[in-house]
Protein backbone atom coordinates (compact mmCIF):
# COMPACT_ATOMS: atom_id res chain seq x y z
CA UNK A 1 0.00 0.00 0.00
CA UNK A 2 0.98 3.42 -0.74
CA UNK A 3 3.27 5.34 2.09
CA UNK A 4 1.92 8.75 4.08
CA UNK A 5 4.75 10.23 2.68
CA UNK A 6 4.33 9.18 -1.12
CA UNK A 7 0.15 10.77 -0.20
CA UNK A 8 1.70 13.83 1.10
CA UNK A 9 4.27 13.87 -1.78
CA UNK A 10 1.56 13.28 -4.74
CA UNK A 11 -0.33 16.22 -3.21
CA UNK A 12 2.67 18.68 -3.30
CA UNK A 13 3.55 17.41 -6.66
CA UNK A 14 0.08 18.42 -7.74
CA UNK A 15 0.09 21.73 -5.92
CA UNK A 16 2.99 22.86 -7.96
CA UNK A 17 1.46 22.23 -11.48
CA UNK A 18 -1.62 23.53 -10.01
CA UNK A 19 0.53 26.93 -9.36
CA UNK A 20 2.62 26.97 -12.92
CA UNK A 21 -0.71 27.29 -14.33
CA UNK A 22 -1.26 23.82 -16.29
CA UNK A 23 -4.33 22.62 -14.78
CA UNK A 24 -7.12 24.45 -16.01
CA UNK A 25 -9.56 22.85 -13.39
CA UNK A 26 -10.75 23.33 -9.93
CA UNK A 27 -8.75 20.65 -7.80
CA UNK A 28 -9.51 19.56 -4.04
CA UNK A 29 -6.69 18.49 -2.51
CA UNK A 30 -6.45 16.10 0.39
CA UNK A 31 -3.92 16.56 3.63
CA UNK A 32 -3.89 15.82 7.42
CA UNK A 33 -6.02 12.76 6.78
CA UNK A 34 -3.51 10.35 5.88
CA UNK A 35 -3.16 8.37 9.34
CA UNK A 36 -6.95 7.33 9.31
CA UNK A 37 -7.33 6.68 5.83
CA UNK A 38 -4.11 4.13 5.78
CA UNK A 39 -5.89 2.61 8.59
CA UNK A 40 -9.13 2.37 6.40
CA UNK A 41 -8.16 1.26 3.49
CA UNK A 42 -6.63 -1.63 5.70
CA UNK A 43 -9.90 -3.50 5.46
CA UNK A 44 -10.42 -2.39 1.70
CA UNK A 45 -10.16 -5.11 -0.83
CA UNK A 46 -9.11 -5.23 -4.81
CA UNK A 47 -12.46 -6.34 -5.24
CA UNK A 48 -14.48 -3.98 -2.95
CA UNK A 49 -15.64 -0.61 -4.71
CA UNK A 50 -14.74 2.84 -3.67
CA UNK A 51 -17.32 5.71 -3.84
CA UNK A 52 -15.42 8.99 -3.24
CA UNK A 53 -16.36 12.75 -3.68
CA UNK A 54 -14.62 15.82 -5.28
CA UNK A 55 -11.54 15.47 -2.97
CA UNK A 56 -10.38 11.93 -4.35
CA UNK A 57 -6.50 11.74 -4.74
CA UNK A 58 -6.33 10.34 -1.30
CA UNK A 59 -8.89 7.49 -1.81
CA UNK A 60 -8.05 6.70 -5.15
CA UNK A 61 -4.17 6.42 -4.55
CA UNK A 62 -4.79 4.25 -1.72
CA UNK A 63 -7.74 2.03 -3.71
CA UNK A 64 -4.80 1.17 -6.14
CA UNK A 65 -4.86 3.99 -9.04
CA UNK A 66 -1.31 4.35 -10.46
CA UNK A 67 0.21 7.24 -9.33
CA UNK A 68 1.13 8.17 -13.00
CA UNK A 69 -2.44 7.76 -14.56
CA UNK A 70 -4.56 9.59 -11.95
CA UNK A 71 -1.75 13.06 -12.34
CA UNK A 72 -2.52 12.47 -15.76
CA UNK A 73 -6.54 12.33 -15.46
CA UNK A 74 -5.25 15.34 -13.10
CA UNK A 75 -3.80 17.35 -15.12
CA UNK A 76 -6.40 16.76 -18.21
CA UNK A 77 -8.95 18.56 -15.70
CA UNK A 78 -10.49 15.60 -14.49
CA UNK A 79 -9.70 15.92 -11.21
CA UNK A 80 -13.21 16.35 -9.93
CA UNK A 81 -14.35 13.32 -11.24
CA UNK A 82 -11.68 10.53 -11.61
CA UNK A 83 -13.44 7.27 -12.36
CA UNK A 84 -12.59 3.74 -13.48
CA UNK A 85 -14.42 0.66 -13.63
CA UNK A 86 -11.43 -1.14 -13.88
CA UNK A 87 -10.00 -0.17 -10.31
CA UNK A 88 -14.06 -0.22 -8.92
CA UNK A 89 -13.62 3.81 -8.34
CA UNK A 90 -16.13 6.28 -8.69
CA UNK A 91 -16.22 9.73 -7.99
CA UNK A 92 -18.63 12.62 -8.78
CA UNK A 93 -18.74 16.23 -7.88
CA UNK A 94 -22.93 16.55 -6.97
CA UNK A 95 -23.19 16.31 -3.29
CA UNK A 96 -24.54 13.11 -2.29
CA UNK A 97 -24.84 11.74 -5.62
CA UNK A 98 -22.36 8.93 -5.49
CA UNK A 99 -24.69 7.78 -2.13
CA UNK A 100 -27.56 5.80 -4.56
CA UNK A 101 -25.24 4.65 -7.31
CA UNK A 102 -23.18 3.27 -4.44
CA UNK A 103 -26.16 1.55 -3.10
CA UNK A 104 -27.16 -0.18 -6.81
CA UNK A 105 -24.11 -1.38 -6.61
CA UNK A 106 -24.44 -2.98 -3.59
CA UNK A 107 -27.52 -4.23 -4.16
CA UNK A 108 -26.22 -5.81 -7.63
CA UNK A 109 -23.77 -7.42 -5.81
CA UNK A 110 -25.98 -9.32 -3.63
CA UNK A 111 -28.62 -10.06 -6.11
CA UNK A 112 -25.96 -11.59 -8.05
CA UNK A 113 -24.54 -13.70 -5.25
CA UNK A 114 -26.13 -14.37 -1.93
CA UNK A 115 -22.65 -15.64 -0.45
CA UNK A 116 -20.78 -11.95 -1.89
CA UNK A 117 -18.09 -11.01 0.57
CA UNK A 118 -17.21 -8.03 -1.23
CA UNK A 119 -18.13 -4.27 0.10
CA UNK A 120 -18.56 -0.79 -1.31
CA UNK A 121 -17.09 1.64 0.41
CA UNK A 122 -18.59 5.58 0.42
CA UNK A 123 -16.48 8.70 1.68
CA UNK A 124 -18.76 11.21 2.30
CA UNK A 125 -18.37 15.35 4.47
CA UNK A 126 -19.85 15.62 7.11
CA UNK A 127 -22.31 18.30 5.17
CA UNK A 128 -23.22 15.25 3.52
CA UNK A 129 -23.95 12.93 6.54
CA UNK A 130 -26.49 15.29 7.00
CA UNK A 131 -28.69 14.69 4.08
CA UNK A 132 -31.59 13.47 3.39
CA UNK A 133 -30.42 11.40 0.74
CA UNK A 134 -27.60 9.71 3.42
CA UNK A 135 -30.57 9.00 5.69
CA UNK A 136 -32.59 6.94 3.14
CA UNK A 137 -30.21 5.14 1.64
CA UNK A 138 -28.12 4.17 4.69
CA UNK A 139 -32.01 2.94 6.29
CA UNK A 140 -32.18 0.76 3.29
CA UNK A 141 -28.73 -0.48 2.75
CA UNK A 142 -29.03 -1.30 6.80
CA UNK A 143 -32.67 -2.85 6.56
CA UNK A 144 -31.78 -4.51 3.30
CA UNK A 145 -28.60 -6.25 4.56
CA UNK A 146 -26.52 -4.91 2.03
CA UNK A 147 -22.95 -4.93 1.48
CA UNK A 148 -22.47 -0.86 2.23
CA UNK A 149 -20.16 0.70 4.43
CA UNK A 150 -20.39 4.61 4.80
CA UNK A 151 -16.96 6.50 6.01
CA UNK A 152 -17.56 10.00 7.28
CA UNK A 153 -14.66 12.30 7.00
CA UNK A 154 -15.67 15.29 9.27
CA UNK A 155 -13.55 18.45 8.45
CA UNK A 156 -16.20 20.89 9.98
CA UNK A 157 -16.86 22.67 6.31
CA UNK A 158 -18.77 22.58 3.35
CA UNK A 159 -16.99 24.19 0.93
CA UNK A 160 -16.47 27.05 3.86
CA UNK A 161 -19.70 26.77 5.39
CA UNK A 162 -19.46 25.37 9.15
CA UNK A 163 -21.91 22.63 9.37
CA UNK A 164 -22.27 23.10 12.77
CA UNK A 165 -23.62 26.66 12.51
CA UNK A 166 -26.07 25.96 9.95
CA UNK A 167 -27.47 22.61 11.73
CA UNK A 168 -26.80 23.81 14.78
CA UNK A 169 -25.76 20.47 16.01
CA UNK A 170 -24.46 17.55 13.81
CA UNK A 171 -26.91 14.57 13.89
CA UNK A 172 -25.30 11.30 15.64
CA UNK A 173 -23.41 8.68 13.68
CA UNK A 174 -24.53 4.40 13.69
CA UNK A 175 -21.72 2.45 15.13
CA UNK A 176 -21.69 1.29 12.02
CA UNK A 177 -20.84 3.77 10.70
CA UNK A 178 -17.04 4.88 10.19
CA UNK A 179 -16.20 8.36 11.77
CA UNK A 180 -13.41 10.62 12.16
CA UNK A 181 -12.35 13.88 12.36
CA UNK A 182 -9.62 16.31 10.58
CA UNK A 183 -8.02 19.78 9.81
CA UNK A 184 -8.07 20.38 6.86
CA UNK A 185 -4.74 21.41 4.89
CA UNK A 186 -5.49 23.23 2.09
CA UNK A 187 -8.59 25.39 1.15
CA UNK A 188 -11.80 23.84 -0.45
CA UNK A 189 -10.43 23.90 -3.95
CA UNK A 190 -7.19 25.09 -5.46
CA UNK A 191 -4.18 25.80 -3.53
CA UNK A 192 -4.42 28.88 -1.51
CA UNK A 193 -2.04 30.92 -3.41
CA UNK A 194 -2.06 33.41 -6.58
CA UNK A 195 -2.44 32.02 -10.14
CA UNK A 196 -1.93 33.13 -13.43
CA UNK A 197 -3.99 30.87 -15.73
CA UNK B 1 -56.57 -0.99 -26.46
CA UNK B 2 -53.53 -1.64 -28.86
CA UNK B 3 -50.86 0.87 -26.65
CA UNK B 4 -51.40 -1.23 -23.47
CA UNK B 5 -51.27 -4.55 -24.94
CA UNK B 6 -48.21 -3.27 -26.56
CA UNK B 7 -46.71 -2.24 -23.72
CA UNK B 8 -47.40 -5.73 -22.10
CA UNK B 9 -45.75 -7.91 -24.80
CA UNK B 10 -42.92 -5.05 -24.51
CA UNK B 11 -42.12 -5.85 -20.82
CA UNK B 12 -42.87 -9.74 -21.42
CA UNK B 13 -40.25 -9.42 -23.83
CA UNK B 14 -37.79 -7.86 -21.66
CA UNK B 15 -38.77 -9.66 -19.06
CA UNK B 16 -37.31 -12.92 -20.85
CA UNK B 17 -33.69 -11.10 -20.55
CA UNK B 18 -31.65 -12.74 -17.80
CA UNK B 19 -29.87 -9.03 -16.69
CA UNK B 20 -32.89 -7.30 -17.06
CA UNK B 21 -35.16 -6.25 -13.06
CA UNK B 22 -37.84 -3.84 -12.93
CA UNK B 23 -37.75 -1.35 -10.09
CA UNK B 24 -39.88 1.19 -9.14
CA UNK B 25 -43.11 2.22 -7.15
CA UNK B 26 -46.59 -0.25 -7.85
CA UNK B 27 -44.04 -2.38 -9.56
CA UNK B 28 -44.71 -5.34 -7.42
CA UNK B 29 -47.82 -4.02 -6.22
CA UNK B 30 -50.89 -2.48 -7.43
CA UNK B 31 -51.31 1.24 -7.47
CA UNK B 32 -50.61 2.72 -11.19
CA UNK B 33 -51.52 1.66 -14.95
CA UNK B 34 -47.46 0.59 -15.39
CA UNK B 35 -48.17 -1.98 -12.52
CA UNK B 36 -50.87 -3.38 -15.33
CA UNK B 37 -48.39 -3.14 -18.28
CA UNK B 38 -46.40 -6.11 -15.77
CA UNK B 39 -48.73 -8.23 -15.63
CA UNK B 40 -46.41 -11.11 -16.80
CA UNK B 41 -43.34 -10.51 -15.67
CA UNK B 42 -42.31 -12.98 -12.89
CA UNK B 43 -42.43 -11.28 -9.17
CA UNK B 44 -38.29 -12.59 -8.67
CA UNK B 45 -37.49 -9.91 -11.74
CA UNK B 46 -39.49 -6.72 -9.44
CA UNK B 47 -37.95 -4.93 -7.35
CA UNK B 48 -40.77 -2.42 -5.40
CA UNK B 49 -39.09 0.60 -3.69
CA UNK B 50 -39.44 2.85 -1.36
CA UNK B 51 -40.82 6.62 -2.24
CA UNK B 52 -37.07 7.93 -3.16
CA UNK B 53 -37.39 8.70 -6.54
CA UNK B 54 -33.86 10.29 -6.87
CA UNK B 55 -32.13 7.54 -5.39
CA UNK B 56 -33.97 5.04 -7.12
CA UNK B 57 -32.36 6.62 -10.52
CA UNK B 58 -28.60 6.58 -8.29
CA UNK B 59 -29.65 3.06 -7.60
CA UNK B 60 -30.32 2.12 -11.36
CA UNK B 61 -27.29 3.58 -12.60
CA UNK B 62 -25.20 1.75 -9.83
CA UNK B 63 -27.39 -1.75 -10.86
CA UNK B 64 -26.09 -0.71 -14.51
CA UNK B 65 -22.49 -0.76 -13.38
CA UNK B 66 -22.67 -3.85 -12.42
CA UNK B 67 -23.98 -5.43 -15.03
CA UNK B 68 -28.05 -5.41 -14.81
CA UNK B 69 -30.46 -3.27 -17.40
CA UNK B 70 -32.73 -2.08 -15.04
CA UNK B 71 -36.51 -0.85 -16.07
CA UNK B 72 -36.86 1.76 -13.85
CA UNK B 73 -40.36 2.86 -14.31
CA UNK B 74 -42.24 6.29 -12.69
CA UNK B 75 -45.43 6.15 -12.59
CA UNK B 76 -46.14 9.90 -13.54
CA UNK B 77 -44.05 12.56 -15.52
CA UNK B 78 -44.65 14.75 -12.41
CA UNK B 79 -43.04 12.33 -9.92
CA UNK B 80 -40.06 12.02 -12.51
CA UNK B 81 -39.22 15.54 -11.98
CA UNK B 82 -37.61 14.35 -8.21
CA UNK B 83 -34.92 11.77 -10.27
CA UNK B 84 -34.12 14.88 -12.62
CA UNK B 85 -30.81 15.17 -10.34
CA UNK B 86 -29.72 11.77 -10.97
CA UNK B 87 -30.59 11.64 -14.44
CA UNK B 88 -29.23 14.65 -15.25
CA UNK B 89 -25.51 15.12 -13.45
CA UNK B 90 -24.95 11.17 -13.00
CA UNK B 91 -26.74 8.96 -15.24
CA UNK B 92 -26.42 11.19 -18.65
CA UNK B 93 -23.03 12.67 -17.69
CA UNK B 94 -21.21 9.39 -16.39
CA UNK B 95 -20.14 8.32 -20.36
CA UNK B 96 -18.37 11.51 -20.84
CA UNK B 97 -17.10 11.52 -16.94
CA UNK B 98 -15.60 7.68 -17.79
CA UNK B 99 -14.36 8.49 -20.92
CA UNK B 100 -16.91 6.07 -22.44
CA UNK B 101 -15.67 3.19 -19.84
CA UNK B 102 -19.09 3.69 -17.77
CA UNK B 103 -21.57 2.94 -20.58
CA UNK B 104 -24.79 2.33 -18.49
CA UNK B 105 -27.94 0.88 -20.16
CA UNK B 106 -30.87 2.07 -17.99
CA UNK B 107 -34.39 2.03 -19.49
CA UNK B 108 -36.56 4.76 -18.17
CA UNK B 109 -40.29 4.24 -18.10
CA UNK B 110 -43.01 7.07 -17.08
CA UNK B 111 -46.05 8.42 -18.58
CA UNK B 112 -47.94 11.48 -18.78
CA UNK B 113 -51.17 11.46 -16.58
CA UNK B 114 -54.01 11.15 -17.96
CA UNK B 115 -57.25 13.10 -18.22
CA UNK B 116 -60.10 11.33 -19.03
CA UNK B 117 -62.51 9.80 -17.32
CA UNK B 118 -60.74 11.75 -14.24
CA UNK B 119 -58.31 14.87 -14.46
CA UNK B 120 -55.81 14.23 -12.14
CA UNK B 121 -55.12 18.48 -12.45
CA UNK B 122 -51.84 20.32 -12.68
CA UNK B 123 -49.55 18.33 -10.14
CA UNK B 124 -50.63 15.19 -11.82
CA UNK B 125 -50.54 14.97 -15.52
CA UNK B 126 -47.92 17.49 -16.77
CA UNK B 127 -45.87 16.79 -19.89
CA UNK B 128 -42.30 17.64 -19.37
CA UNK B 129 -41.00 16.27 -22.36
CA UNK B 130 -39.35 19.05 -24.21
CA UNK B 131 -37.65 19.80 -21.28
CA UNK B 132 -35.89 16.35 -21.18
CA UNK B 133 -35.22 16.71 -24.55
CA UNK B 134 -33.70 19.85 -24.47
CA UNK B 135 -31.51 18.79 -21.23
CA UNK B 136 -30.07 15.19 -21.80
CA UNK B 137 -27.37 14.90 -23.90
CA UNK B 138 -27.28 11.12 -23.63
CA UNK B 139 -30.07 9.61 -22.60
CA UNK B 140 -32.83 9.03 -25.38
CA UNK B 141 -35.99 10.46 -25.07
CA UNK B 142 -38.57 8.71 -26.44
CA UNK B 143 -42.37 9.22 -26.95
CA UNK B 144 -44.81 6.81 -27.69
CA UNK B 145 -47.64 7.84 -29.53
CA UNK B 146 -48.61 5.05 -31.25
CA UNK B 147 -48.82 1.39 -30.47
CA UNK B 148 -46.70 -0.13 -33.62
CA UNK B 149 -43.99 2.14 -32.27
CA UNK B 150 -43.63 0.45 -28.95
CA UNK B 151 -41.96 -2.80 -29.17
CA UNK B 152 -39.72 -1.84 -31.53
CA UNK B 153 -38.26 0.98 -29.12
CA UNK B 154 -37.76 -0.97 -26.50
CA UNK B 155 -36.14 -3.79 -28.31
CA UNK B 156 -33.91 -1.16 -29.97
CA UNK B 157 -33.53 0.08 -26.04
CA UNK B 158 -32.38 -3.58 -25.16
CA UNK B 159 -30.34 -4.30 -27.69
CA UNK B 160 -28.90 -1.25 -28.56
CA UNK B 161 -24.93 -1.52 -30.11
CA UNK B 162 -23.48 1.70 -28.32
CA UNK B 163 -26.01 1.11 -24.61
CA UNK B 164 -27.28 3.97 -24.64
CA UNK B 165 -29.91 4.58 -21.71
CA UNK B 166 -33.21 5.06 -22.78
CA UNK B 167 -35.97 7.68 -21.60
CA UNK B 168 -39.65 6.41 -22.71
CA UNK B 169 -42.50 8.61 -21.94
CA UNK B 170 -46.36 7.18 -22.19
CA UNK B 171 -49.09 8.97 -22.36
CA UNK B 172 -52.20 7.47 -19.67
CA UNK B 173 -54.69 8.35 -21.73
CA UNK B 174 -53.77 6.63 -25.17
CA UNK B 175 -53.86 3.44 -22.27
CA UNK B 176 -57.74 3.51 -23.36
CA UNK B 177 -57.85 5.26 -26.49
CA UNK B 178 -55.55 3.70 -28.89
Amino acid sequence: MITKKELIDFELDIKKFYESGKIKAPIHLSGNNESELIKIFKKIHKNDWVFSTWRNHYHALLKGIPQDWLKKEIIAGRSMGINSIKQKFFSSAIVAGIIPIALGVAKAMKLKNKNNTNKVWVFIGDMTFETGMFHECYKYAKNHKLPLKFVVEDNGLSTNTPTNKVWIKKSKKPKDVIYYKYKRKFPHHGTGGWVLF
Amino acid sequence: MKYKQELIKSMNYLATKPNTIFLGQSVAFSGNAIYNTLVGVPNKKKLEMPVFEDAQMGMSLGLAMNGFVPITCYPRFDFLILAFNQLVNHLDKVRKMSLNEIKPRVIIRTSIGSKKPLDGGPQHTQDYTKIFKDTLTEVKVVFLNSPKQILPAFKKAYLDKNSYSYLFIENGDFYNQK
